[in-house]
């Protein structure tokens, strides 16, 4: 038998103008993949400037992308290295040095010297990012023009001078330009003593105050080029030039600027997290209204489907008619969906104003269209292609007589059901590697992209499994119950098992769509928790350095007693150590081996008994005891130091020489005290000897000012630093994370009610059928709303149980990976699995409330 | 010619077997008008369907000018619906979002190479409703609308014509104006027309009549003949 088969112009003209006739039946499935579209392309768009504008304020806590310290100034050797690695990363890579040391300041009008904290910068690269902040307000390279020098407020307040005063330095006089109100790096440069006094690279030298063996410490401050090279990131360059410029300076401690604030990194990783995680169920949420979108229209097309075979079409010619028609329709939907994504983002910042931290949006966002527009199509198609390859199973004899063959009962009979089904499953199955295709674009992450596919296709055949089940057990309550059930009540129930109905997909995407839109809340809700709790607005924002023992309980009383502390002092006791060998290995052995033996040379070190405030051991445990041979160090320094538990190190203390044994590494969350050292050992080892201590006190940021004042007259040798206005820059960071999840969030939720609400809609046209038959037979509006209520509340209340349970696996889970401890959130759980059906019902009503009013010969005449 | 050989077909609903057809052979030369009568539920529609490679049969085989249908995959089965059979339905079936025009042009275009445009529009000439081309099947009478269905059946000229009950939905000023077009056709091209009607008037016309009941052949009479085919082999046999 000769075989033809359908040109694919014939195929599309054909497709065109079924399409063109009835645009207002196909008007769902466009507005389906758009709105799964727009909000994939709204939220993917708004995090990417989310994204950067964070990293932004992250790199502005470092003033630059890296930095690299070493306690000398850089030899000759060094310096060429260091130009060498500039040289090999292109010529828009920048660098400059910045040198602080401690030096006394004379000043006329006082009678002692103050020692201060001097940092030397060349004004015309400091800072590569943010701003150093001077009051009266002028640029930093036109302040440090010069012999000027600018200087903290707490400088003026212990030398009781003003702006225009002269101040010496080494050989050199200077004239006080204005007060420094704020540089970027306070928290990342180094301590120091005293209040900050800041010169010009060139006017440091004229001063002579360095010397060959001075105590200075000389930071290396980088910035990559905005443009980075073709296929490079900006996460893969700034390691590549971190490994070199380790290389090039093996003593120095080098930093990225992901570790200039760990509260912000974490802030920025589980941010970046929960923004990937949300555009992954923006698309899946648009690809399942798609599909159901798309399935309800096949549905209705079954007639049309059948004449066309007893035409001549086969399934082939009707599968080609059909996914171009297919293709169209998600290239109209993703079109459309770009076109309100775009609208979305730009309309977002003008309607939040100040508390969205986007304002570079205002650009066409192309990467973002299109990715949307790909995906869009892409996922119409996939996810379309399975309820699509039903046609083949429609057959032409349908338009002779509707005669419904169930085939053969029990489980013989639905093994074969599923078993001519093959290609659909197969299909189905295969789905899951254009998922995670699609998702690791997303992500940026191979790994997230195929835990999130592999995952959620787990969880998606455990869903139909699930509803299955459950649609069987509530059956099987419907067969023992039956006449005994009210009429409505029973009719209603019988409605889910009705013949051709689809009610375990349904159930299926409905419990999918919960799921996803309660672990998005549960993750995003658990993942600001715990940002709350490492940006707490109660962390330190004074710091106290060099308090004598006997001062201590001195400095307590102060604070115990001040109305504007709202977080009370709290003091780490510093040692002064000596490493000599490493795993019985002498220090000196380590020298060139990319080794900051510095460090190790001069350690300060602590003491705790247990884990303190601000610390998480992450691997082996604290001591027990407080006399046992143990030391714990930072993970930061541990991995640097090639360091393990179980490392055997000797420490020299006081003249006391310690073999101690690594047994615990911790993470530092880098905002309480205790970060301020990198090494703790039990009290019992070092606290006779002389400390001195650092404090941490959080007071009202109005108050700062008077209470340094305070604090000067009774204690003016100890140091005080300020940093109330970067922790008030991070919290305002935290407020802007919190805010753009939140928003996102909500943003993602509200598209996917959208898309579950057209589901349940997508049903509507069975449903008229249906009313209008009962309406030939007697029934009364109230019988009808009443049937329909329960079928589609039971409908609604099932899926959201089975969302329920999976959303909370989902978030467990998802939530391990991130570190980040996990709470059964009962009130959102109870809102989901109510609200559930509470939506169902009411979107079945109103997709359907036309049908109450519809006369029966008008439906039955179509028929 | 269409060849039917002890052709049965029944449907399975779980435990339970309905048989339609119990065993159905004849055979219908090219160019005659057969008429298929008989009660409702009689089987008239399942054996159309078959015959016309809708459907196919549980057992027994049919051949369609020396080509068996009854094994053929279902490309091959559209292959044959498309080129040799032309379908007239009771409730007319026509795409209701498609113009009259387009209506009669899809089989053309799913089925045969080439511009089918000027045939389409011919045959809605030839109906009577070249005024009509450009309007839907909602914007026609029932008439108007099965006069649409016969020139799609007859658009890509196939030799076998097959209606179910087209007059049962109709008036009898259209009912008779369809059949007209009908039996024209089938005068004119020599195309073979089964038709299934409950009307003895139109089963009346044709050059033979088959009556099933329950699912059997009971009556097959041939033109000019009084006597029953079904009988004369009965006895016969």
């Amino acid at each position: 038998m000769a075989s033809r088969m359908l040109s694919w112009s014939r195929a599309a003209s054909i497709g065109w103008r079924d399409l063109k006739s009835a645009p207002g039946k196909f008007a769902f499935v466009v507005a389906s993949v758009a709105i799964g579209v727009a909000a994939l392309v709204g939220v993917r768009g708004l995090s990417d400037s989310f994204r950067s504008t964070l990293i932004g304020q992250a790199r502005s806590l470092m003033a630059g992308d890296l930095s690299a310290r070493i306690f000398h100034e850089p030899t000759p050797d060094e310096l060429g290295k260091v130009a060498g690695v500039l040289k090999h990363n292109g010529n828009s890579i920048r660098a400059t040095w910045v040198t602080e040391t401690i030096s006394m300041a004379w000043m006329q009008k006082a009678q002692t010297p103050l020692l201060v904290s001097l940092k030397a910068v060349d004004p015309s690269e400091y800072p590569y990012y943010g701003t150093a902040e001077l009051d009266p307000e002028m640029p930093l390279s036109h302040a440090l023009n010069g012999d000027s020098a600018v200087v903290a407020d707490e400088f003026l307040i212990r030398m009781n001078a003003q702006v225009g005063d002269s101040l010496r330095l080494g050989q050199k006089t200077f004239k006080i330009a204005a007060v420094l109100k704020q540089e970027p790096d306070r928290i990342t440069a180094g301590a120091g003593l005293g209040p900050r006094v800041m010169i010009s690279e060139a006017s440091l030298k004229e001063s002579r105050l360095i010397a060959p063996g001075s105590r200075a410490s000389e930071r290396l401050l980088v910035k990559l080029p905005d443009v980075l090279p073709k296929g490079m990131t900006a996460t893969r360059e700034t390691a590549q030039v971190r490994s070199q410029l380790e290389a090039a300076l093996p003593d120095a401690q080098v930093m990225d600027f992901r570790e200039g604030n760990p509260a912000l990194s974490r802030g920025l990783d589980n941010a970046t997290a929960i923004l990937s995680l949300i555009c992954l169920v923006a698309m899946v949420l648009g690809a399942i209204g798609v599909a159901m979108a798309m399935h309800a229209h096949l549905e209705q097309r079954v007639d049309t489907l059948a004449i066309l075979k007893a035409m001549g079409a086969d399934s082939t010619d009707l599968l080609r008619i059909f996914v171009l028609q297919t293709l169209g329709l998600g290239l109209a939907g993703a079109l459309l969906g770009v076109v309100a994504g775009v609208v979305v983002m730009m309309a977002l910042p003008s309607a939040f104003g100040n508390l969205l931290p986007v304002h570079t949006v205002l650009q066409v966002p192309w990467k973002s269209g299109l990715a949307g527009m790909g995906t869009g199509v892409l996922t119409t198609l996939l996810f379309c292609l399975p309820p699509l390859l039903d046609v083949r199973s429609v057959r032409p004899v349908l338009v002779l007589r509707r005669m419904v063959e169930q085939g053969a009962g029990g489980f013989k009979g639905w093994a074969e059901r599923w078993l001519r089904r093959w290609p659909q499953l197969l299909l189905s199955a295969a789905l899951v590697v254009p998922l995670v295709a699609i998702a690791w674009a997303l992500s940026d992450s191979a790994v997230v992209g195929l835990s999130f596919g592999v995952a959620f296709a787990v969880a998606l055949v455990a869903l139909l499994v699930l509803a299955a089940l459950t649609l069987l057990a509530l059956r099987l309550f419907l067969t023992l119950t039956r006449l005994r059930l009210p009429g409505s009540l029973r009719h209603g129930l019988a409605n889910l098992y009705r013949p051709g109905n689809q009610s375990a997909p349904v159930l299926a995407a409905l419990g999918t769509g919960v799921m996803l839109i309660l672990a998005v809340y549960l993750i995003q809700a658990e993942i600001l928790r715990d940002l709350r709790l490492t940006a707490s607005p109660k962390l330190p924002n004074i710091f106290l350095i060099d308090v004598r023992s006997e001062e201590v309980a001195g400095v307590k009383n102060f604070f115990a007693h001040r109305p504007d502390v709202t977080q009370q002092l709290d003091l780490l006791p510093v040692v002064m150590g000596r490493f000599i060998s490493i795993d019985n290995k002498p220090l000196e052995q380590f020298k060139g081996q990319h080794f900051p033996i510095r460090m190790l040379e001069s350690a300060e070190l602590s003491w705790a008994d247990s884990a303190p405030e601000g610390i998480k051991v992450s691997q082996g445990a604290w001591w027990k005891s407080s006399n046992d041979a143990a030391i714990a160090i930072s993970e930061g320094l541990a991995s640097r130091l090639h360091l393990h538990v179980g490392t055997q190190m000797e420490l020299e203390t006081g003249g006391t020489d310690r073999m101690l044994k690594v047994g615990a590494i911790y993470k530092p969350d880098g905002q309480h005290l205790s970060a301020r050292v990198e090494f703790f050992v039990p009290s019992g080892l070092i606290k006779s000897q002389p400390a001195t201590w650092y404090g941490g006190v959080h007071i009202e940021p109005s108050k700062v000012g008077a209470m340094e004042r305070a604090f000067f007259a009774a204690y003016p040798t100890i140091t005080v630093i300020n940093v109330a206005d970067v922790m008030e820059r991070i919290e305002s960071v935290v407020d802007q994370i919190t805010f753009v999840v939140r928003l996102l969030a909500g943003f993602s939720i509200l598209a996917g009610l959208m898309i579950l609400a057209s589901s349940i809609a997508s049903t509507r046209f069975r449903r008229m059928r249906e009313a209008v038959v009962l309406k030939t037979l007697g029934a009364t509006r109230m019988r009808i709303v009443r049937t329909f209520s329960v079928e589609f509340s039971v409908l609604g209340l099932l899926a959201g149980a089975v969302g329920v349970v999976f959303a909370n696996l989902l978030t467990r889970v998802l939530l391990h990976t991130l570190e980040i401890g996990f709470h059964v959130e009962w009130g959102a759980t109870f809102i989901a699995l109510f609200g559930t059906a509470v939506l169902a019902t009411a979107t079945g009503w109103i997709a359907s409330y036309r049908i109450l009013g519809l006369r029966p010969l008008e439906v039955l005449r179509e028929e | 010619m269409i060849e039917l050989r002890d052709v049965r077909k029944w449907i399975q609903n779980g435990a339970r077997r309905v048989d339609i057809l119990k065993g159905i052979s004849l055979t219908i030369p090219a160019e005659q008008f057969v008429a298929v009568v008989g009660a409702s539920g009689s089987g008239k529609s399942t054996l159309l369907g078959l015959m016309a490679g809708l459907d196919t049969p549980s057992s027994g085989e049919i051949w369609l000018d020396g080509t068996p249908i009854h094994n053929l995959v279902e490309s091959e089965l559209a292959v044959v619906r498309g080129r040799k059979i032309g379908f007239v339905f009771q409730s007319y079936q026509l795409i209701p979002t498609l113009t009259a025009l387009e209506n009669v042009l899809l089989p053309y275009e799913l089925n045969v190479e080439g511009n089918g445009l000027s045939k389409a529009r011919q045959l809605l000439g030839e109906v009577g409703l070249q005024e009509r081309v450009d309007h839907y099947p909602i914007q026609l009478s029932g008439g108007e609308q099965q006069r649409v269905a016969l020139a799609r059946a007859f658009v890509v000229d196939p030799p076998i014509v097959m209606a179910d009950e087209p007059t049962g939905n109709l008036d009898s000023t259209n009912g008779r104006l369809v059949l007209d077009l009908l039996l024209d056709r089938n005068k004119r091209a020599g195309t073979t027309l089964v038709l299934v009607t409950h009307d003895p008037d139109v089963a009346h016309e044709a050059d033979r009549r088959i009556v099933l009941k329950d699912g059997l052949v009971v009556e097959d009479t041939l033109p000019g003949s009084p006597k029953s085919l079904v009988q004369s082999e009965e006895k016969n046999g």
